[in-house]
């Protein structure tokens, strides 16, 4: 394996940041780290990259562990949150500086510069220093930067979190062509699950420092394998069925997802449906969310477009298609 | 798309030379540490606890059965306690003007109070001596018959001395309030005095116990000021002096020292105690308050904030006008003969200054930013032991590291004996002896860097030198420029330390001043002050030159 990570665990102070994560990343592809704050995904991106040590587990690249091998001399490119340019140099001087360090002649450093910033369309902006740019520009030239010297790897560091939201999405798209085109081996440390399931191959679930499932974006989303990767991947109606278990009939616990749950329409299949009270209708855009009280339970479904039909009060009769039923094995998670 | 790849690095498990930079640097910052501050400690420490009869606390015991030594120590306490509490309490009121109240001459205000720090440390007492001394001009013209010297001349000498230390302090505390909590308090009809004791007074706690104990530390190792102006009234810093200086008793100077090393260093150790248990209770939420003008709250800062500046002003004026005239009192006609400074060594003493100040100002920035740069590498337990060391100065009274330094390098058997009596010696007992505030003014420059700077650097391969010298560098070079003009200053007005090692060929201006006092030279005394005070000027005049032409942002100097 390439890139491969075996029971890395990591403390500080009292608080266990990693608690022996295993992960092995194939040359070229792009992985994405995704989880909630405090999960351990930055602390293991930082491993990686050798800017923290871990307590136990190494990091093996092409079979040769990386223990003793310092962060400045993997080669591994890493772009961070923001505000990493050096506000003392030009966007040149950032992008040669990695160049500099590995001793390029002073021409290929030239060469390769203007290559890095045409690559990011920042090909006119080589003179200006960090200040001059906006965000977006900055994070840009943070990138070629860090792909100049031909890294191994790109690790990078929740790169779009602090860019306005339509800023982010452009350039979001714009790493992913700039990934494939290079073929370089990628990770990037998100808390973003549409940022996540559109840039990455695979996708690595992680909650309290442990890797809770690894997949694909229809992987997670289709088969989540406990209850914290289903809900925190997109939403997820946890509920028993049927809803009222008559006394002596065991009920089972399910899960569905808001879009899936249909409407019952008049005289329309009414198998597996159940009667709710409307208690909250909110117009989000492109679809209505609808919360419905079902017993002691509360459903949520999604509604195309807008519902001037529905209000609070109203009832409602829903149907939870047999394909769309999840069922939760880890209820305890 | 395709992209050229010149050259690959290779990435072999080579030793990490960035590893040993450190450590080597660790060992260049800490071995002058122990050579020029430790060593002498121990010299001290050790013959203040040697006697005739071996090892014990012998001197100690026969110190205080003489009720001479005993007032000494009594003498020191009452003048230490009795100017802090006064300066602390009008160093707060004057900040409270500064920052909360409209009046208007901040600025003007702002620079004045600092004065202080730039004059020759008994610049205060010799400025009162001009008024209120046995040839003061007031008392001569009004024949008052005051007598000054004294309890109340050291008193009133030190509250002005420390004043600026004690304003910087609490005009840090007072400067930052949430507007939120005031507001609040108006809403629910608190007064004016209510607001200041439950909500101002104790935002501010923290600030005014600190300031309690830097101005303690100031005013009980003082040295210049109760020389001048405390008669018989003999304090701990002027026993040492006599000791050593008058009777040659370098065993009772050592036991004095100690005496004096024991309460200073106690205040430090609180100080920085309390200030690390302060967390700022303000956050980036915060609102900075807005003041809304209040005639008698204004009228009443601006009248107390211009009597403050006004005496200051008056102290050094009066020094700088003594200079000019032919006898201080009795011939006031304009004279430059004070400056033709027909004395032995003539000007000498200056421009010594001068090259002494500036070889501290190069070394101290060499050794406090390398010391800076390295705690920035280091982790734990020799993080730990490197911070102490470099704080530990702070603890040590002038008076106390030089003693120590007679001890310490007035000794064959040590190589570094050469340097003894030379001038190289007293720029690095300077250095040293303000070891501590250079050090934290580098410090507080490197940690408003990011680290962000140093990975990004790291990753892209670049070296400890590499990241310092291309990245942080560039950076925070004001604050290093900073920390230059701080040694290059402190240089200048120290007397403490370098009394005790200066010779007739290393003499230097400050020491000037306190001799021709002595002698009884007032006027040329003020004349050497005045030109003192020129330097540092100029000196101050050429570092924010700089930084405008340069357009580095507003750089604090002090505080």
């Amino acid at each position: 394996m390439f890139l491969s990570l075996s029971n890395i665990a990591k403390r500080f102070g009292t608080v266990t940041a990693l608690n022996g994560v295993s992960l092995d990343i194939a040359e070229g592809e792009f992985v994405c780290f995704l989880g909630p704050s405090g999960c351990g995904k930055t602390t293991l991106l930082r491993v990686i990259g050798g800017l923290e040590s871990a307590d136990a587990g190494e990091v093996k690249l092409n079979g040769r562990s990386l223990t003793e091998t310092p962060a400045r001399l993997r080669n591994f490119g890493v772009v961070f949150q923001s505000y990493s340019l050096f506000p003392s140099m030009s966007v040149a001087k950032n992008v040669a500086y990695g160049l500099e360090c590995a001793k390029w002649a002073k021409p290929d450093i030239h060469r390769r510069v203007a290559e890095m910033l045409a690559l990011v369309h920042l090909g006119d902006q080589a003179e200006k220093y960090p200040h001059q740019l906006s965000g977006g520009q900055q994070q840009r030239v943070a990138l070629a930067r860090a792909l100049a010297p031909n890294p191994t790897v790109l690790l990078l560091d929740e790169p779009l979190s602090a860019l306005d939201a339509k800023v982010r999405e452009d350039l979001r798209a714009e790493i992913k062509d700039l990934q494939s085109a290079l073929g370089v081996t990628t990770v990037m440390v998100t808390h973003d699950q549409h940022e996540a399931m559109e840039i990455a191959d695979r996708i690595v679930v992680m909650n309290g420092g442990v890797i809770e499932q690894i997949g694909g974006a229809v992987d997670l989303y289709e088969r989540p394998v406990n209850r914290f990767v289903a809900e925190f991947i997109g939403r997820m109606n946890l509920l028993s069925w049927p809803p009222v278990a008559d006394r002596g009939t065991s009920s089972l616990r399910i899960g569905v997802r808001p879009e899936h749950i249909e409407l019952v329409a008049s005289g329309g299949d009414a198998s597996n449906s159940v009667v709710g009270r409307i208690e909250k209708c909110v117009f989000l855009g492109s679809f209505t969310r609808v919360t419905l009280a079902v017993g002691n339970e509360r459903l949520q479904l999604e509604l195309r477009g807008r519902r001037t039909d529905l209000g609070p009060g109203g009832s409602l009769t829903v149907r939870i298609p047999p394909d769309a039923v999840h069922r939760i094995g880890d209820v305890t998670r | 798309m395709t992209v050229s790849h010149p050259r690959t690095v290779t990435q072999t498990a080579r030793i990490d030379t960035d590893r040993l930079a450190v450590l080597g640097l660790t060992v260049a910052v800490a071995l002058p540490l122990i050579v020029f501050v430790v060593l002498p400690l121990v010299g001290i420490l050790n013959l203040s606890f040697v006697t005739e009869d071996g090892i014990g606390w012998g001197n100690f015991v026969r110190y205080f059965s003489s009720p001479k030594f005993t007032r000494v120590v009594v003498n020191s306490f009452t003048v230490t306690l009795t100017t802090t509490a006064i300066t602390v309490v009008l160093a707060y009121a004057f900040a409270y003007a500064m920052h909360r109240t409209a009046m208007p001459g901040k600025r003007a205000f702002g620079m004045i109070v600092l004065l202080p720090l730039f004059a020759p440390s008994l610049v205060q007492a010799l400025g009162i001596l001009f008024m209120f001394g046995r040839n003061g001009v007031i008392n001569r013209s009004f024949g008052l018959g005051i007598d000054i010297y004294g309890f109340w001349g050291i008193v009133i000498s030190d509250v002005f001395y420390s004043f600026p230390h004690a304003y910087l302090i609490l005009s840090a505390a007072l400067a930052l309030a949430d507007a939120r909590v005031y507001e609040s308090a108006q809403m629910l009809g608190a007064s004016a005095a209510r607001v200041f004791r439950t909500i101002t007074l104790p935002a501010t706690r923290y600030g005014v116990m600190s300031a309690t104990f830097v101005v303690f530390t100031i005013v009980i190792t003082d040295f210049g000021n109760p020389m001048v102006i405390g008669g018989d009234f003999s304090v701990l810093a002027t026993e040492i002096y006599n000791q050593v200086s008058g009777q040659s008793n370098f065993a009772m100077g050592a036991v004095i020292g100690v005496l004096l090393l024991i309460p200073a260093g106690l205040a430090v150790v609180i100080e920085k105690w309390i200030m690390r248990r302060h967390h700022a209770s303000i956050t980036d939420r915060s609102q900075p308050l807005r003041l809304m003008p209040d005639r008698r709250r204004d009228m009443a800062g601006l009248v107390y904030a211009s009597v403050v500046c006004g005496m200051i002003l008056l102290i050094v004026g009066v020094v700088f006008v003594a200079s000019f005239v032919t006898l201080w009192p009795y011939n006031m006609h304009l004279s430059l003969r004070h400056y033709r400074f027909e004395v032995q060594n003539g000007l000498q003493p200056l421009w010594t200054s001068v090259w002494v100040s500036l070889a501290a100002g190069a070394i101290g920035v060499v050794v406090t930013v390398a010391g800076a740069c390295v705690m920035r590498r280091l982790h734990g337990a020799a993080a730990q032991a490197l911070y102490f060391l470099s704080i530990l100065p702070a603890a040590v009274p002038g008076m106390v590291l030089g003693l120590g330094y007679i001890f310490a390098f007035n000794d064959p058997a040590n190589p570094l004996e050469i340097l003894y009596g030379t001038a190289v010696i007293l720029a690095i007992c300077n250095v040293y002896h303000y070891h501590a505030q250079g050090f934290l003014i580098a410090t507080t420059g490197l940690n408003q860097i990011s680290r962000v700077f140093d990975e990004a650097s790291t990753s892209l391969g670049g070296s400890f030198f590499r990241t310092l010298r291309s990245v942080i560098l560039p950076i925070i070079w004001p604050s290093i420029v900073s920390v230059g003009v701080f040694f290059f200053v402190r240089s200048m007005v120290t007397l403490s330390a370098v009394i005790f090692l200066v010779t007739p060929s290393t003499q230097l201006a400050a020491v000037s001043v306190l001799l021709l006092d002595d002698a009884g030279n007032q006027n040329q005394a003020a004349a050497f002050s005045v030109c003192i005070m020129l330097v540092v000027a100029m000196a101050l005049a050429l570092f924010h030159g700089l930084l405008r032409l340069s357009g580095a942002k507003r750089v604090s100097l002090f505080g």
